[in-house]
């Protein structure tokens, strides 16, 4: 904990190569086996397409090929079977919001501007997307164990985002419990998930106010906490 | 529910013929319920099957079909019974603290919860965690259930000093953080020692309506007094 978490906190973010950051690992980013990375790409996100709207269980393989017109044979050459795919899937799809997540904050100066930034892309993000977002967030349970480690590490990046609040708050003489930032992601984490669950589709962005209330009290107190709801009301 | 005076000799049932009928159907329904809950509890939900409940219930093949759609039907009914008992739980806990300041009570349901998951600890996974993985019914059920525990956060409103000015969303954001906390506890394979994050969930819940300082302070008690 207590770790500066500004935009370096979403590593994961930075591997999918969308940061617009100078970064010399961008170099390193494998966009070599560009035929069959396209296929792949498509394959996975068919699957997470296929997963958010008809549930992880009523997916197969078959369901996957129908949506993406690809042919069994490709869909074998990339991966052992509907589990490994729906993993490899749930990778891309967290990156792609996390990537999201970083553009968004990045550049801005105070912690409240990137987060303010960086949940409102995430939220938008859910707006845009609600079956890839659904297939993220509420059809990992079904999944099995792995995939379960896996949002567990995603939620772990998310709290040590909204962790990056503690430097900011110590200045100010403010030091919150290690579990503050859990509790904010877990709480953020509940409602995103009772909606998607919901098919509440499009009722995201109405949630930013709200977050950044949530995010930002245990930091700095109930009074700058309501300032940014308003502001980010605005 | 039938009506219990209702006569029905049910014939050809030999020695249960002896009591009511209604009796009967009711006791088999809640035996079956209950093996649901331990079987499902002890090997999983995928692994549970029809043919387990009725064994370990002591049931026909027949009276599960008649009584239940289903696997899948026959746990939504135990899941809803064991929610049933958790918010009594809780709200007994809750009201026999009436008078007192409200985080004090949250803090004695809370207790009450993890008290009651932890020595259930098997009954806990199959409700909290299990239950998301089953299926869009069960995700219906699971959140309802949530909603049955805002009742016990509304005091929180009056006792904050934002008051109205609260987002909408806080008793979810509370219970949904306490809850999400207590599924990770319980999937680590922790539920039998979910009382050490008592603390944890009296700051998660307490926090959003009393700031993080008055939260800490309540979190700091309940970590001394065990």
């Amino acid at each position: 904990m207590g770790k500066r978490a500004d935009t370096e906190a979403l590593a994961g973010a930075k591997r999918a190569g969308v940061s617009k950051a100078p970064d010399s690992r961008v170099a390193e980013a494998p966009e070599l086996k560009l035929v069959t990375s396209s296929k792949r790409q498509t394959i996975l996100e068919g699957m997470l397409e296929a997963v958010g709207a008809e549930g992880y269980e009523h997916t197969s393989v078959r369901t996957v090929l129908a949506r993406t017109g690809v042919y069994r044979q490709a869909f074998y050459d990339n991966f052992a079977d509907k589990d490994d795919c729906y993993l490899q899937a749930y990778d891309l799809g967290v990156e792609r919001i996390e990537a999201v997540l970083v553009e968004a904050a990045a550049g801005k100066d105070s912690w409240t501007e990137q987060l303010r930034a960086g949940l409102g892309a995430l939220l938008d993000f859910l707006d845009a997307e609600p079956d890839i977002s659904r297939a993220l967030v509420v059809e990992v349970h079904t999944a099995g164990g792995a995939a379960l480690v896996k949002r567990a590490a995603a939620l772990q990046r998310l709290t040590d985002f909204i962790d990056g609040a503690r430097a900011a708050a110590a200045e100010r003489g403010e030091s919150p419990p290690p579990i503050a930032p859990e509790g904010v992601t877990a709480g953020i984490q509940a409602l995103i998930h009772s909606r998607l669950a919901a098919k509440a589709d499009g009722s995201f962005h109405e949630l930013l106010p709200e977050f950044m209330y949530f995010a930002v009290l245990p930091y700095f107190g109930a009074e700058v906490a309501s300032t940014e709801m308003r502001a980010a009301t605005a | 529910m039938g009506s219990p005076s209702a006569p029905n000799p049910g014939p050809g049932s030999g020695v249960r013929s002896a009591l009511p009928q209604a009796y009967a159907v009711r006791s088999e329904r809640e035996r079956m319920l209950e093996a649901m809950v331990r079987v499902a509890a002890a090997k999983g939900y995928e692994a549970t099957t029809a043919a387990d409940v009725v064994e370990a219930a002591g049931v026909s093949r027949e009276t599960f079909e008649a009584t239940f759609v289903g696997k899948e039907g026959c746990f939504l009914e135990a899941y809803d019974a064991v929610i049933d008992v958790l918010v009594a739980h809780v709200s007994t806990a809750f009201e026999s603290t009436v008078g007192q300041p409200w985080p004090n009570r949250i803090i004695a349901a809370l207790r009450a919860l993890v008290d009651l998951l932890a020595s259930e600890h098997d009954i806990a996974r199959m409700a909290m965690v299990e239950v998301t993985a089953v299926g869009e019914d069960a995700r219906i059920r699971y959140r309802a259930a949530l909603g049955r525990f805002t009742y016990f956060l509304e005091e929180g409103r009056s006792a904050s000093a934002q008051g109205d000015e609260l987002p909408a969303d806080t008793a979810r954001f509370a219970i949904g953080g306490a809850t999400s906390m207590i599924f990770d506890e319980i999937r680590a394979g922790r539920g039998p020692e979910l009382r050490q994050v008592l603390p944890d969930l009296v700051f998660a819940v307490l926090m959003p309506y009393l700031g993080p300082e008055a939260a800490e302070d309540e979190m700091r008690r309940v970590a001394r007094e065990g």
